[in-house]
Order: structure tokens, then C-alpha cells, then sequence
């Protein structure tokens, strides 16, 4: 009897999320201030209504264009035809319509940064909280991490190109591979910074598991940080999908892209500057917009700007 | 801190042997033909060609391929190439191209240092105001839009309205080698104006501003004194990194610009297979991004007046 009752008043407590959660603040939605934070900012809210309306119709312009891009042809009879209502952009150097040509590029740049931010994104993130979190790993990632950001990406792109060959998901996924080094290092440096702080400790002492720490305590801080690389990232995969393509390591050639349209271009546009200034335009849009989003977006997200 | 520095010296150098070795093996995988000339690959027999290789040690295991390269490696030897120009030292071939490169690169510093550091001087003294907008506008175009359509941008315009020649060329290479330089300048001028701006505002934050405001000090020499002199020191760290990099040259803008410089080079002699160009480039570029790094720290820890302070042995 007398154990029975000293066992009932002794017992352990059990690790439960709904308890962990009660004493916290109740009535707080992170991504609600989030998106309250990011209302605040018109400019940026304008901004991010001119991106979307931007991506939005790039499908809707190869669309309503009446030219598809596989049925272009040649006709050198039409070549730099001057933007008219048949040819809404003008026609290029082999008198192919130019408007298709500049939209369907500007989708697959699109594609391309959006696939390779997300991915830049999640390994970079994945590796990030490994390499800062276990102690031992440290030391080797950082070495791996020196010896493959010293080499210059043209070098890995150029040998890829060759050995490998030429494609959207080649392209992909090679920039990916090297492009996670940049995210991995700034989230192994705040879950450094943060992965000691007493209420870690706390945490850890009260039995927390490893990944609600890392998801719970040290994540929310991580979020703005993430999203500033990640807005970073869209206008430079842009860029750097144009400088591969421009030297002829990018994507193949039947995949217009801004970097072969410009190539193409280049020496024309002194005399047509019509074949400049459209994809010069559009692409200055979507990067500049994206670029300032981004930031704000980013200082939203950020929990020290909140409350 | 003498210790620190050969530790961080003796970490580079082994940086750097990783990175070669590491391209090395890389290469060695490539198929053989590529040691041959176009021409000798056609003529040549089968057993011709088993003979040549055996000869120049291509069929010796990987070890010992790799201990007579850097053998020769230490005796400044980065062996000839195959392609780009048959049967010419790749030192030959690199003194003939860094030049160029360098002499361009070192005129687009001079230019975005004196700009970009203006500028942010203009930003910082007219803060929240239409110059310092302006100014911040000009960093998000550069940052944001590809280097390519800003270059673009500028080759029309310097063609267009300045009548100036949109190729480089060896006999003309004052007048056309504007444009290019302006291309290169442009984003260093950004990236200057961007952190001189910070670092001055930084700086103004401080306690001792207020002093010195207290004490009666001009705006003006407040500025030149504390101000600029304080935010220069964080950006002396990029200098060397910036001076030694020009020798690698702008793959992109001399690619546009058909410049003859070292930045095309390597991506040259990987597309045809040059093997002992492509190592010759290798060690280069990572020695130099290897060495501005280090040579950046080194240059911090000399201008910091603080380490000053403790080296002369003066107290507090």
C-alpha cells in the first residue's frame, strides 16, 4: 500500500508536445507575423505583384504568340524584320520570330533558377545542420569545403559539358551540386551560434529531442537567412545559366536561353537594338523585382523583427 | 601572430596541393588520344601510338605519373602543349596572355576603387536622401541583372553613342580596350560603393563620433579623419585578393570582347583536351584565390592599429 501510493507520486515525466507548447506564447503564429511584417513594405508587396505577373506571363505570352517555338523556321527573306504586328518582337538574324524565342527563353531561365534554388536550398540546409550540430564532422567538411570552393566553377562546368553532356537536368543538377557549399556554410555558422545557447542547453537537459531543437529552437532563426540566399540565388543561377550558355557550356543548343539568345545577338544588337532591349528588359524585371522581394521577404522572416 | 601566419601558410600550400592532385587524377582519366595533335592522331599507327605514350610515361601507374609532375613541378617545368599552340612551353603560352589580362584588370581596379569609394562617400553624406537612392539603385541593377545583358547594355551604348570599336584588337588596344574595362569595372564599383557605405555608416554610429562632435570637431573633418579612415581598414583585406585575381582575367569579358587574354584559356584547353594546359591553369587559379585570401588576412592584421598597439609593446 504504502509503495503503491510513494510510486504514484514519484513517477517520470514523460517528454509530451502539447506540454512543451503550453507555456508558450499562445497567441503568436510565426508566419503570420511573417506575413504581416511583409504587408507592412508596399513597395515590396508592388514589387512581388510585377514578379508573379512577370513569370505568370511567360506562359501566357508563348501562348498567345503565333509562332510555337518547334515550328519556327528560317526564311532569310524576313531576317531582321523590325517589331511589327506579325512579328511582335521583330525577327532574328535568320528571320525567326523573336517574341517566342525571348519568352520561351526567359521560362526556361526561370525554370532552371527556381529548380536550382530550391535544391541549392535543401542540401544546403540538410548539410548546413549536420556540419554545424555534429562536433566530429566538422573538421572534414570544412576541408571538403575549401578544396571544392577553391576550384573555380567553370572548371567543374566545362568537365561536366564534356564527359557528361548538355541538358536542363544535367545543368541542374550539376549547379546544385556546387552551388549548396554557399547555404551549407551561413547555416553551419547559426546553428554554431545558436546550438550552445542556455535554452538549448534547457532543452536538451529537459530530454528534447535532437530534431525538435533543431527544427524548433534554432530553425525560426535560420528562416531569414535561408530565404535571403535563396533570393540571391534565383538572380545568379539567371546569370550564371546565361554566362555558361554564352560560352557555349550550358544548356544544349535547341534549349533557347537567354545566354544563346544573346549570343545570337551579339553582333547585331549594335544595329537591331530591338534583339537587346527585349530580353534585355524582361530579364532586368524579373531579377531586380525577385532580388528586392527577397530582401524583404527576408527581414520579415527575420523572429527579431517581430513583436 | 607569427605562428598563426605560417600555420595559415603551411594550410594553403596544402590546399593548393589537394586541388592540383585532385585535378591530376581527373585528368588522367580522360582517354589518351587527347596527347596526340589532330594531325598525329590521323597518321599515326596503333603501335606508333603505344610507342609515343610509353615514352612520355602515360602508361606508368598513376603514383609514379604523379611524382615525376611534381617533380617537375618544382622545377618550374609545367611541361608543353599539345593543342592550343603545338610544342610551345604552357609558360610561354601563359606570359604571353597574363600580361594583357593583368594590364586590364589593374586599369578597371584603379578606376572602381577611385568610383566605388566616391561614391560611397557621396551615399554616406547624403544618407536617406535622392544620391544615396540613386546609388543604392545602381548596386541592386548591377547585383541583380546577368553580368551578360549589363555588358550587352554597355557594348550598345559605347557603340552606338560613342562610335567606340566593340572588338579588342592588339594594334588598337588603348581605344578599344574602354569598353571592357568599363564592363569589368562596373560590378567592383558596385561592390566598393556598397561597403563604404556600410563601414561609414558603421563608423558614424560610434561613440566617439559623438565626441568628437562634442568637442566641436567640423562635420568635415570628422569625416576625413575618423570616418574614412576607420572604414578603409576592413577594406583593405579585399586589395591583394582584387590585385592578384586580374591575372586570371574575366573569362566572360574577354570572351566578349574576343580579348586574348588568360580568362578564355583554360575553358580553351579543356574543350580541346589540352591536359598540361588545363594543369598549368589549375595551379594558377587556385594558388591566386588561395594567396588573396591569405595575403588579405595578413594585410588586416597590419593596418588594424589595434595588433599595432600590442606589437610596439605600448599599453592602454
Amino acid at each position: 500500500m504504502k509503495n503503491a501510493v510513494r510510486d504514484e507520486s514519484f513517477r517520470f515525466v514523460e517528454y509530451s508536445a502539447d506540454a512543451a507548447e503550453r507555456i508558450g506564447y499562445s497567441n503568436y503564429s510565426y508566419w503570420r507575423a511573417v506575413f504581416q511584417n511583409f504587408m507592412k513594405k508596399r513597395s515590396a508587396v508592388v514589387m512581388a505583384f510585377v514578379f508573379f505577373a512577370i513569370v505568370i506571363f511567360t506562359f501566357i505570352a508563348t501562348a498567345i504568340g503565333k509562332f510555337q517555338y518547334d515550328e519556327l523556321r528560317t526564311s532569310m527573306m524576313e531576317k531582321f524584320t523590325s517589331p511589327n504586328s506579325e512579328y511582335w518582337f521583330g525577327t532574328d538574324n535568320l528571320g525567326r520570330d523573336y517574341w517566342c524565342q525571348v519568352w520561351y527563353a526567359t521560362q526556361v531561365s526561370i525554370r532552371l533558377a527556381l529548380v536550382v534554388a530550391i535544391g541549392e536550398c535543401v542540401a544546403g540546409i540538410i548539410i548546413g545542420c549536420v556540419w554545424g550540430y555534429v562536433r566530429w564532422l566538422d573538421r572534414p567538411l570544412t576541408e571538403l569545403y575549401n578544396i571544392l570552393g577553391n576550384i573555380p566553377t567553370v572548371i567543374y562546368m566545362t568537365l561536366i559539358a564534356l564527359m557528361v553532356g548538355q541538358s536542363f537536368l544535367i545543368m541542374a543538377v550539376s549547379l546544385i551540386a556546387f552551388g549548396w557549399l554557399g547555404m551549407a556554410r551561413n547555416v553551419r555558422n547559426l546553428v554554431m551560434m545558436y546550438r550552445d545557447r542556455e535554452y538549448n542547453l534547457a532543452s536538451r537537459c529537459l530530454g528534447t529531442p535532437v530534431r525538435r531543437v533543431l527544427v524548433k529552437n534554432i530553425f525560426p532563426y535560420l528562416i531569414s537567412v535561408v530565404i535571403l540566399r535563396m533570393a540571391l540565388s534565383i538572380p545568379s543561377t539567371i546569370a550564371t545559366e546565361t554566362t555558361l550558355s554564352y560560352l557555349g557550356l550550358g544548356l544544349d543548343v535547341n534549349t533557347p536561353s537567354l545566354g544563346l539568345l544573346l549570343r545570337n545577338a551579339r553582333n547585331y544588337f549594335v544595329n537591331y537594338p530591338y534583339l537587346l532591349v527585349f530580353p534585355a528588359v524582361i530579364v532586368s524585371l524579373i531579377t531586380v523585382t525577385f532580388y528586392l522581394v527577397g530582401n524583404a521577404f527576408s527581414d520579415a522572416a527575420d523572429p527579431r523583427n517581430h513583436v | 601572430m607569427m605562428k598563426y601566419t605560417v600555420k595559415r601558410l603551411l594550410q594553403s600550400v596544402l590546399t593548393v596541393l589537394i586541388i592540383v592532385t585532385a585535378v591530376f587524377l581527373l585528368l588522367r582519366m580522360l582517354p589518351t588520344d587527347y596527347f596526340f595533335t589532330e594531325e598525329e592522331l590521323v597518321k599515326l599507327s596503333d603501335q606508333a601510338k603505344e610507342d609515343r605514350l610509353a615514352a612520355a610515361g602515360l602508361k606508368d601507374p598513376l603514383g609514379v605519373q604523379l611524382v615525376r609532375f611534381y617533380g617537375e613541378l618544382i622545377r618550374g617545368d609545367l611541361g608543353t602543349s599539345r593543342r592550343i599552340q603545338a610544342g610551345v612551353a604552357v609558360t610561354e603560352i601563359m606570359a604571353s596572355k597574363f600580361g594583357i589580362s593583368m594590364r586590364m584588370g589593374l586599369a578597371s581596379l584603379g578606376v572602381s576603387l577611385v568610383l566605388g569609394i566616391a561614391l560611397g562617400i557621396v551615399q554616406t553624406l547624403n544618407k536617406d536622401r535622392l544620391l544615396d537612392h540613386l546609388g543604392t539603385a545602381y548596386i541592386i541593377f548591377v547585383n541583380a541583372v546577368p553580368g551578360l545583358v549589363s555588358y550587352s547594355l554597355i557594348l550598345m551604348f559605347g557603340a552606338r553613342v560613342l562610335h567606340l570599336p566593340s572588338l579588342y584588337s592588339v594594334n588598337e588596344s588603348l581605344r578599344t580596350s574602354i569598353l571592357p574595362v568599363a564592363c569589368l569595372a562596373l560590378g567592383s564599383i558596385a561592390s566598393y560603393a556598397l561597403w563604404t557605405r556600410r563601414y561609414m555608416v558603421d563608423e558614424l554610429n560610434k561613440d566617439y563620433i559623438r565626441l568628437a562632435r562634442v568637442k566641436g570637431m567640423s562635420s568635415r573633418s570628422i569625416m576625413l579623419k575618423h570616418v574614412l579612415k576607420n572604414a578603409f581598414v576592413p577594406m583593405i583585406a579585399y586589395i591583394p585578393a582584387s590585385v592578384l585575381l586580374t591575372i586570371g582575367g574575366s573569362l566572360l569579358v574577354e570572351r566578349f570582347f574576343s580579348v586574348p587574354g588568360m580568362g578564355p584559356l583554360l575553358t580553351d584547353a579543356i574543350g580541346r583536351y589540352d591536359t598540361s594546359v588545363v594543369q598549368a591553369c589549375v595551379i594558377v587559379y587556385a594558388g591566386l584565390g588561395i594567396l588573396g585570401v591569405f595575403l588579405g588576412d595578413v594585410m588586416m592584421m597590419l593596418f588594424d592599429p589595434r595588433i599595432k598597439l600590442v606589437e610596439g609593446g605600448e599599453s592602454r
